[in-house]
């Protein structure tokens, strides 16, 4: 009901209904002529709307209520849909790596940062022998935790990335989940671009099978 | 009787070749009707029962893929019922079928994924137990039976197209599995070719087993460089790791339509990874200019051919290819005779034949597209194959109708012999009509050791056949005789309704011998070898003093058997130098190399277009719309028939230069996944009489050759003639191929 409303309420645009929410802004003629010119600006340039804002800097200062975040040492919560540095996932189950090696990624980056190869391991199943991710040329749009279809690679809430050297901007090894998180179960599912929808559980159905 | 009849497709008029399918009807006109088992160049397999199709005054469904229409008769392709049947039946394929797709090599082109989405089935209400069916390796083939969904195409084109009839059926309702035929393991010639038509990733090239996917990959479409045959193909390639270069990861082809040896297929990584730099290309150019002649081997392009041809005339040097020059004088007997620059046949023109006769050549292992060609001919024409050779071969067993073995070397007797046969009725002229009287058959048939009974026999099966084809091997054109026997040939041609298909040895031999003028090979010092031996190399092989790029790293055209100009191109980057920039710097000044391509040779038939206008692609129902056939050209027949010369004999241990499956040159042997066997194989009969046996270190010495090989006693063999590889040496392609040779045992 409450989301009707507020649909209602943006749809109507009609700014000359009476009960619309719009307003004509307060704005006092232009002056035309050159004196009305030279009027408007000895008034703004004398108001003194200056010392509002030292008044409002001075005060707070006095107060000691600081609102800014002190980073480093403070740092803002960040959404679980954020996308900053990328996350490659493990199985709660087995521990072992998510990726299985299907090269989406890589093809549906748009710019080109994602390298991978596979083979073919001795147990004859696929192995991800390489994985890179150029974060130098990454652009964060999330395309490739969207598309994985093991939700092995995600975004994680690591934005910062400043290095001397290009090529410790990502090692796969950084990215992986490490094995104590695994085993602590602190392994963060990721929330958003290609992550599962809520209640998804209940939404899928069984194979049936009639043995 | 009407050929034709006319029916209806939704409502569409259409009409239909006497004895052809509904199914092709529709494709024909862009009436779209799914299959999953059915491709064009085998009969149907009738296993997927998706091209159901409702026919007006029929109950139930009809297989449009099998079925002809009827005059007058309804079709519907789309209907409420026809689709809730497609839809169960791909339900029934998707049972147990493993989900794997996300890492399965098929994922992306697989039929199963796009029929399943096509056909919408969201919900499964089948279910069978699942069993246990382990992946099975059969060499460069592996087969997962668990994926397999039994459409039969593998069956289908083994046994129609390549004539290997390796794999069969194993049946037992869902225990159904394709098995090798015969034996444990898988034994063919791996042409890979049920890889290629697989629907599912079930059949799998063990190479490029889960090494990358369909779309990681770039597709390059090309002409394969291994034999004359000139077969479609497409590189795919891919970053090597992730900071290589690109490589080639595997070969796909048009399965649809055309078909791939295993060397084509499996035998694609032979490019160049040598660079060159400036102090060697200074060198070469300085040995260009003190060289007295240019050795070259016909596995270049039609471009570097022409550029060889200006640099001759620029150098005022000889050019040597001794392949391409005893072709090209081959063909000139054969004009002298027909009036005619070019054979008239084609591999398309074997396929529909009805009768053939394949001479000198052992074709499954020098020219598989021929040998694919005359299979499907006998398949699906039943076509009468009369093969002539001295030796029998295992591989053609399965096709050939009649087999003509004659003595080593006699083969200008046995050409005699089969024209006088074929042209018995023929209005020949006098000196043609003195020529056959002045035969002796006594001795030709005592030499040759074919008995007249043969050629009547052949005459007695060929004779209701309507289109036939003779196919003339490299025996022959390298013979001692070649210049008789071409004219013989021309004259079976020109008399008779017979098309002559003559068998190029090398890709581009044709193509080189109709733009270069050569010399005859002297043993001369100077020499500068390009892609070949010389006093100094240029070669796209290793141990070259310059290194260029080979065949899969260039663009341009080839000439193939079928007299197609077909153009190829880059799948792989070179870096260095081309026979091109050596040109530029004797002043034979142009950019790239294909801007030569609209000056190749006009009076050979080459026509006059840019290689950027070039079309190179198969149209949907199969027409080769690649390159462009040379044109035909006329030219005076003033030769006349010489007189036969006297049948050579061969004694003792023969050998005969052949090159066993899957490999041609020195660049198949370059690749890794082909395999590289270069025994001297022989018949027990032959280790008896080289007082040899199995596995015995041998020295062969032929014709001023030497060479050491292991001999291998093979089952398959009979007679005293031993095949002799010839891909890891290089032989003097003027040779004849049968050498007589002495071999002793090393100790």
């Amino acid at each position: 009901m409450h989301n009707e409303q507020i649909q209602e309420h943006f749809n109507n645009r009609n700014v000359t209904e009476a009960d619309s929410n719009y307003f004509m802004v307060d704005i006092a003629p232009y002056p035309t002529d050159g004196w009305g010119k030279f009027k408007r600006v000895v008034k703004r340039s004398f108001r003194g709307e200056l010392f509002v804002g030292l008044w409002v800097v001075l005060r707070e200062m006095i107060r000691f209520n600081i609102h800014t975040v002190k980073y480093p040492e403070e740092k803002m919560p960040i959404g679980p849909r954020y996308r900053a540095v990328h996350e490659m996932k493990r199985l709660w189950e087995s521990d072992t790596e998510r990726c299985i090696g299907c090269g989406l990624c890589e093809k549906i980056c748009i710019s080109n940062c994602i390298r991978i190869d596979t083979k073919l391991d001795e147990d004859s199943r696929k192995e991800v022998t390489e994985y890179s991710i150029n974060l130098g040329r990454c652009i964060f749009c999330g395309y490739c935790a969207e598309v994985c279809p093991e939700l092995a690679i995600t975004h994680g809430g690591e934005y910062e990335n400043a290095s001397d050297q290009r090529e410790q901007f990502l090692i796969f090894q950084d990215m992986l989940t490490p094995l104590e998180k695994m085993k602590a179960g602190t392994q963060k599912e990721f929330e958003g671009f290609g992550a599962i929808t809520p209640h998804e559980d209940e939404r899928v159905k069984k194979t049936p099978l009639a043995y | 009787m009407n050929k034709e009849v006319s029916f209806k497709i939704d409502g569409i008029s259409v009409v239909a070749q006497k004895g052809e399918s509904i199914l092709n009807v529709a494709r024909k006109n862009g009436i779209y009707i799914p299959t999953m088992c059915y491709i064009s160049k085998t009969s149907p397999c009738a296993s997927c029962r998706m091209c159901v199709v409702e026919a007006s005054g029929m109950d139930g469904f009809v297989l449009s893929c099998n079925t002809p229409p009827i005059e007058g008769v309804e079709i519907t392709t789309n209907s409420q019922a026809l689709n809730h049947e497609r839809t169960n039946i791909m339900k029934l394929y998707d049972v147990n079928h493993p989900l794997e797709c996300g890492v399965c090599d098929k994922s992306g082109e697989c039929d199963l994924q796009n029929k399943t989405l096509e056909f919408d089935v969201e919900r499964q209400n089948f279910s069978a137990r699942d069993q246990l069916r382990p992946l099975k390796k059969w060499g460069l083939i592996d087969y997962e039976p668990s994926l397999c969904i039994m459409c039969e195409k593998c069956v289908h084109v083994c046994n129609e197209v390549i004539g290997d009839d390796a794999i069969e059926v194993q049946f037992g309702g869902y225990k159904s599995t394709i098995i090798p035929k015969g034996s444990e393991l898988l034994d063919c010639t791996f042409c890979g070719e049920c890889i290629a038509v697989c629907p599912v990733g079930a059949l799998t090239s063990s190479g490029f087993k889960y090494r990358a996917n369909a779309w990681e990959l770039n597709r390059v479409p090309a002409t394969c460089a291994h034999c004359s045959a000139g077969c479609p193909l497409e590189y795919e390639t891919r970053h090597s790791s992730i900071n290589g270069a690109d490589e080639i990861y595997r070969i796909k082809n048009n399965f649809e339509f055309t078909s791939l040896c295993g060397a084509g297929r499996f035998g694609f990584d032979f490019e160049n990874r040598v660079s060159s730099n400036e102090s060697a290309f200074n060198s070469a150019i300085e040995a260009l200019k003190e060289a007295k002649a240019i050795r070259f081997s016909s596995i270049i392009t039609n471009e570097e051919a022409h550029i060889l041809e200006l640099l001759k005339d620029k150098l005022g040097i000889k050019l040597f290819n001794e392949d391409a020059r005893v072709f090209a004088e081959f063909m000139k007997s054969y004009s002298s005779i027909s009036g005619k620059l070019h054979h008239s046949g084609s591999l398309d023109a074997i396929k529909q034949s009805d009768a053939c006769i394949i001479i000198g050549s052992r074709i499954a292992t020098d020219n598989p597209g021929v040998r694919y060609a005359l299979t499907t001919a006998a398949k699906h024409n039943g076509a009468k194959i009369l093969y002539a050779h001295p030796m029998e071969d295992a591989l053609m067993q399965n096709v050939i109708t009649q087999m003509m073995k004659y003595e080593v070397g006699t083969e200008e007797g046995v050409m005699a012999l089969l024209a006088h046969a074929i042209l018995q009725d023929a209005d020949l002229d006098d000196s043609e009509r003195a020529f056959f009287k002045e035969l002796d058959f006594g001795y030709l048939c005592a030499e040759t050791n074919i008995g007249e009974e043969e050629f009547s026999l052949m005459m007695k099966s060929f004779a209701r056949a309507k289109k036939r084809t003779l196919i003339i091997g490299n025996d022959l054109i390298a013979h001692k005789r070649a210049n008789n026997i071409a004219k013989l040939a021309a004259l079976i041609e020109k008399y008779s309704d017979f098309s002559l298909v003559v068998v190029p040895r090398e890709v581009n031999t044709l193509g080189v011998s109709l733009i270069n003028s050569l010399d005859c090979d002297e043993n001369i010092s100077n020499v500068v070898g390009y892609n070949a031996k010389g006093s100094f190399v240029i070669s796209s092989l290793e141990g070259a003093n310059l290194a260029v790029p080979a065949l899969n790293q260039q663009e341009g055209t080839v000439v193939s058997i079928d007299n197609r100009v077909l153009p190829t191109n880059v799948s792989l980057e070179f870096e260095g130098y081309t026979l091109n920039d050596i040109a530029r710097s004797f002043g034979i000044d142009k950019a790239e190399t294909v801007e030569y391509t609209k000056e190749l040779n006009k009076n050979a038939g080459f026509k006059e277009i840019a290689f950027d206008d070039l079309e190179n692609f198969l149209s949907s129902m199969g027409e080769d719309n690649r390159g462009y056939l040379l044109d035909e050209i006329i030219c005076r027949a003033e030769g006349n028939l010489e007189e036969l010369d006297d049948l050579p004999e061969f004694n003792g241990t023969i050998i005969y230069q052949c090159d066993p499956v899957l490999q041609f040159n020195n660049y198949t042997l370059k690749t890794k996944q082909l395999p590289k066997e270069n025994f001297l194989r022989g018949s027990a009969q032959f280790s008896v009489a080289a007082r040899i046996s199995d596995g015995d270190m041998v020295e062969i010495n032929f014709g001023g050759t030497k060479i050491q090989r292991k001999f291998k006693l093979d089952e398959e063999l009979k007679g005293t003639i031993a095949l002799n590889p010839t891909f890891d040496i290089s032989v003097d392609a003027s040779r004849y191929r049968f050498e007589k040779s002495k071999i002793a045992r090393v100790m």
